[in-house]
């Protein structure tokens, strides 16, 4: 299935693209798909632990499952203001 | 309670930021403007970039709004997060309240800012006087 990835800041930098289409299997969860992007790059590997996940904008927990077509954001911490 | 909350690229605007607060005819205004800092532990800054979830940080600011509003009694409320590059000296955020009285304009004011560098979905990259980039952000719950 296809997912949409939406990177920010220091990760949007590290794969170097804000907006990303990935095919995962079905039943991949939101965990295994960081885990997934965390293999073949450092930064994603180093920041896996403090990223949360929003699928369509909400945040959900890491073993949620994904579906076709949601859209990912991998966030993290945020330092505004 | 009236609020205006928004995420712009454009510089931020506050004076009528205080005229949106005035109008409440409130007795006390607080109005909090976060700038770009020239000095951070001996470091010079040249300016910040913002990068913003607009979607999550819009609705998470228009949250904090709804919980400011239900500990103390707000008449008007502004979040407003400027995104892109912030020189040395311009605003990046502005926080203001209008209340009856002080104290409780003042506590709500703190409150806002405080609760939006902790969850709002906003980064910040310094950028240094020779051009070299740091995002900044190593936890979540921090300011």
């Amino acid at each position: 299935m296809i997912i949409t990835l939406r990177l920010f800041s220091v990760l949007r930098e590290a794969f170097g693209t804000a907006n990303a289409e990935v095919e995962v299997e079905d039943g991949t969860t939101g965990a295994e798909l960081v885990e997934i992007l965390a293999l073949n790059n450092e930064v994603a590997a180093k920041l896996k632990t403090v990223i949360k996940l929003a699928v369509n904008d909400d945040y959900v927990d890491s073993d949620c499952i994904l579906k076709e077509g949601d859209e990912v954001a991998l966030l993290t911490p945020v330092s505004g203001g | 309670m009236k609020s205006w909350v928004d995420i712009s690229g454009e510089e931020l605007p506050v004076a009528e930021v205080h005229r949106f607060l005035a109008a409440s005819e409130g007795g006390g205004i607080t109005v909090f403007v976060g700038t770009t800092r020239k000095l951070t532990d001996g470091k010079i800054t040249s300016l910040l970039s913002y990068e913003a979830h607009i979607t999550m940080a819009h609705k998470e600011m228009t949250k904090l709004v709804r919980l400011a509003g239900e500990q103390w009694p707000i008449l008007r409320a502004v979040l407003l997060h400027r995104t892109g590059d912030v020189l040395v000296g311009e605003a990046s955020v502005i926080v203001g309240v209008a209340t009856a009285h002080r104290a409780a304009s003042f506590e709500a004011c703190r409150y806002l800012i405080d609760e939006l560098k902790k969850t709002v979905q906003i980064w910040k990259k310094e950028i240094d006087q020779d051009g070299n980039g740091e995002w900044i952000g190593d936890e979540w719950g921090t300011d």
